[in-house]
């Protein structure tokens, strides 16, 4: 059982984080409400015309995505202006980014650069890309956003744990909005680490407390309701505050995840990484996505995540509601 | 509120424990060692401050993920937690993750698995840990878990954390800051005003946070307040204003005043552009705070140890505030301008009660993070 369950030790007066937008940068998906299937879809984003552009340049691919997607995200929130630039509260904004391969291209080519002809081959350029925070830097950078900074690299749950920390930021009142970007790159490195071709994918969220949606006019699009990391995914249900008698509207996680059907009843399931791809560190925002293309399609219940489980180190469930 | 630290742990080059970490920071002998980890004919800079545990004859992967597991193990076991952790959260702040494994494996062929790049893995392997949170915040990474920690603690979702932090040099990382810096440093030299940049270190550090009174061991300091930030100004270098923002929140947190501060863990990675900013902050924020806190700078013995570095330096604050001894910044023999007034402990160690600590760490990404703690009596 795990001690960090937001549900079963639910404190009084705790507020309310709700997801208020939601940005793409992913081929074969066009919208968001697109993510309920059939995937990939016509359009999407195009790699080879949205990667290039001046604030772009000298950045690594992962970077480039995030960028693309956050930018959206936060044009959906109405927190830009008409040239782009953040009219939310600056200092007191998060940037959260989940990845897990989202340099390691960028650390396997500069170590065999120095093999073959050692530093003095290497970029300059390339200094910040050799820590794996580079990506939520460029973000906060790009739109002044000076609030907590974090980066979770934590292999399959990385998405879904990492929208718990930006909530968890709001809730201590570190910050009074999150952007959470869940990344991950195309590339050779990427293709043998997963031992499958890899995918770009990048994909982000404004997460906000609800008196500050509502106060401000902004629609919730949901509602982080609970969380939970814990060994295996019953354990990571009953933390969270998913009863096992309980049915739910729309269950997003892993078709193959041994003996997940009797774990709870679902009207309807959709397996994203079956049908995109490999998403790795992006999957639990991607998921936070889908759930909110469930409510906003009129369907009815609540919607769970989850992540993880047989194979790695552990399994990371969220429930979501309107 | 305050939270208790009640189990502490370190590695660097120049000890395997905290005590020992400390009476080589006293003895102040030069710990530079000639750059053995790669292969010296590709870099320009010769020197590190690795652990110089690598077999004969070449790398081996997850040195960084060894020196966690024993750094965790010895923590618990300084707190009287036992060696299972199924029921409490880890968070490991990391510049680099499983990066020099991965390098290893791309180049050399050698066997590393996707889920060994973040720590969970081998914390599950070793203490049955689940809920475990790999954070890659550059070299502010230990004190933003620390911040969290308290945050988790004070949410109610958990009375007992362990916060650690671990590194080992990468030659991305190593290589690549030896391709920018302007001059070769031969030694990492935070403040002087011979400094011509950072060096890399390799270590690891751990300590156990609970709830106030929870614990059933000796509380050996209490966190006070943690401060963090992002400059959201440059990718890799820092930024007065944002410095000095964290500075101010971590105050405001802690519920203390400039004047209040007895010791100043520095950051001090001895580039010229962190230790100009660091210390000009530092000027204006105790200036008129009376005579000043005594300041030092590890990195100069430890060398960069990265993500765990920030957490380094705080057990050494605790160790400082037990014993009533400041070791002295190595090779600090002429201060930049900057730094003129501030109170740089420099060639012997300097004594005298100490009571509250403040522990700087910055990162690329300008993320910074600043944590007060003050001592247990």
């Amino acid at each position: 059982m795990s001690t960090t369950s937001i549900a079963r030790r639910r404190i009084p007066n705790v507020r309310e984080v709700v997801v208020t937008s939601i940005g793409l940068a992913l081929p074969g998906v066009a919208t968001y409400g697109d993510l309920l299937g059939p995937l990939p879809g016509a359009g999407g984003f195009d790699v080879a015309t949205g990667l290039s552009g001046r604030e772009l340049r000298h950045k690594d691919r992962a970077s480039r995505l995030a960028l693309r997607a956050a930018e959206s995200a936060l044009h959906d929130a109405g927190l830009t202006d008409d040239a782009a630039a953040f009219t939310g509260a600056a200092d007191e904004t998060a940037v959260v980014v989940s990845t897990n391969l989202g340099n390691a291209d960028s650390v396997c080519e500069a170590a065999a650069t120095i093999a073959g002809a050692g530093v003095r081959a290497l970029s300059p350029l390339g200094l910040p890309q050799t820590s794996s925070n580079v990506t939520a830097g460029w973000v906060a950078i790009r739109y002044g956003l000076r609030g907590p900074n974090l980066t979770v690299c934590n292999g399959a749950t990385s998405g879904l744990d990492a929208l718990a920390w930006a909530r968890n930021l709001v809730v201590a009142g570190r910050a009074e909005a999150a952007v959470v970007v869940g990344v991950e790159p195309a590339n050779d490195v990427a293709t043998k680490l997963l031992g499958r071709q890899s995918t770009d994918v990048a994909v982000a969220v404004v997460l906000e407390p609800a008196h500050a949606a509502a106060s401000r006019g902004a629609r919730p699009r949901a509602t982080i309701a609970g969380y939970a990391r814990a060994p295996d995914l019953s354990g990571a249900l009953a933390a969270a505050g998913v009863a096992q008698e309980e049915s739910v509207g729309l269950w997003l996680g892993d078709e193959a995840e041994a003996g997940a059907r009797r774990l709870l009843a679902a009207t309807r399931h959709i397996d994203l990484e079956a049908q995109l791809g490999p998403l790795s560190g992006a999957l639990g925002i991607l998921q936070c996505a889908a759930a909110a293309a469930h409510f906003e399609s009129g369907a009815t219940g609540r919607v769970l995540a989850t992540a993880g489980g047989h194979g790695h180190d552990a399994a990371a469930a969220l429930l979501l509601t309107p | 509120m305050t939270w208790d630290i009640t189990g502490m742990a370190a590695i660097a080059n120049i000890g395997a424990s905290p005590e020992e970490i400390f009476a080589a920071l006293c003895a102040g002998q030069e710990s530079r060692t000639p750059l053995k980890a790669f292969d010296p004919e590709k870099y320009r800079a010769a020197y590190a401050y690795e652990i110089d545990d690598r077999p004969a004859g070449g790398d081996i992967p997850r040195r960084a993920t060894r020196w966690l597991t024993t750094v965790v193990r010895q923590a618990a076991a300084d707190a009287g937690l036992g060696e299972d952790l199924s029921q409490i959260p880890v968070l490991v702040g990391t510049t680099m993750r499983e990066q020099r494994s991965l390098e290893l494996w791309w180049r050399d062929g050698v066997d590393v698995a996707l889920e060994d790049l973040h720590f969970g893995t081998a914390l599950k392997a070793a203490f049955g840990a689940s809920t475990t949170y790999t954070f890659a915040n550059a070299c502010s990474a230990t004190l933003y878990a620390l911040g969290l920690a308290t945050d988790m603690i004070e949410a109610g979702t958990a009375d007992t954390v362990v916060v650690a932090g671990t590194d080992a040099a990468t030659e991305s990382g190593f290589g690549t800051l030896d391709r920018v810096q302007n001059g070769i440093p031969d030694a990492l030299r935070p403040f002087d005003a011979t400094h011509k940049g950072m060096l890399m270190g390799e270590g690891a550090a751990a300590v156990v946070v609970q709830r106030a009174g929870t614990g059933n061991g000796p509380v050996h300091a209490r966190v006070r307040g943690v401060g963090m930030n992002c400059d959201a100004h440059h990718a890799t270098a820092p930024d007065p204003d944002g410095i000095t923002r964290a500075v101010l929140d971590a105050h405001r947190r802690a519920g203390v005043r400039a004047r209040d501060i007895d010791l100043v863990m520095l950051h001090g990675s001895g580039t010229p552009l962190n230790d100009a900013a660091e210390a000009g902050v530092l000027r204006r924020i105790f200036d008129g705070a009376g005579s000043g806190p005594r300041m030092t700078a590890i990195k100069a013995m430890t060398g960069h140890t990265l993500g765990g570095s920030g957490l380094l330096s705080l057990v050494m604050a605790v160790l400082a505030m037990k014993e009533g001894t400041v070791p002295p910044v190595l090779g600090l023999t002429e201060p930049i301008p900057e730094a003129a007034g501030l109170g740089l402990v420099r060639g012997v160690p300097a004594a005298g009660p100490l009571a509250i600590a403040q522990i700087d760490a910055f990162g690329f990404g300008g993320i910074n993070a600043v944590a007060i703690v003050e001592a247990a009596r």
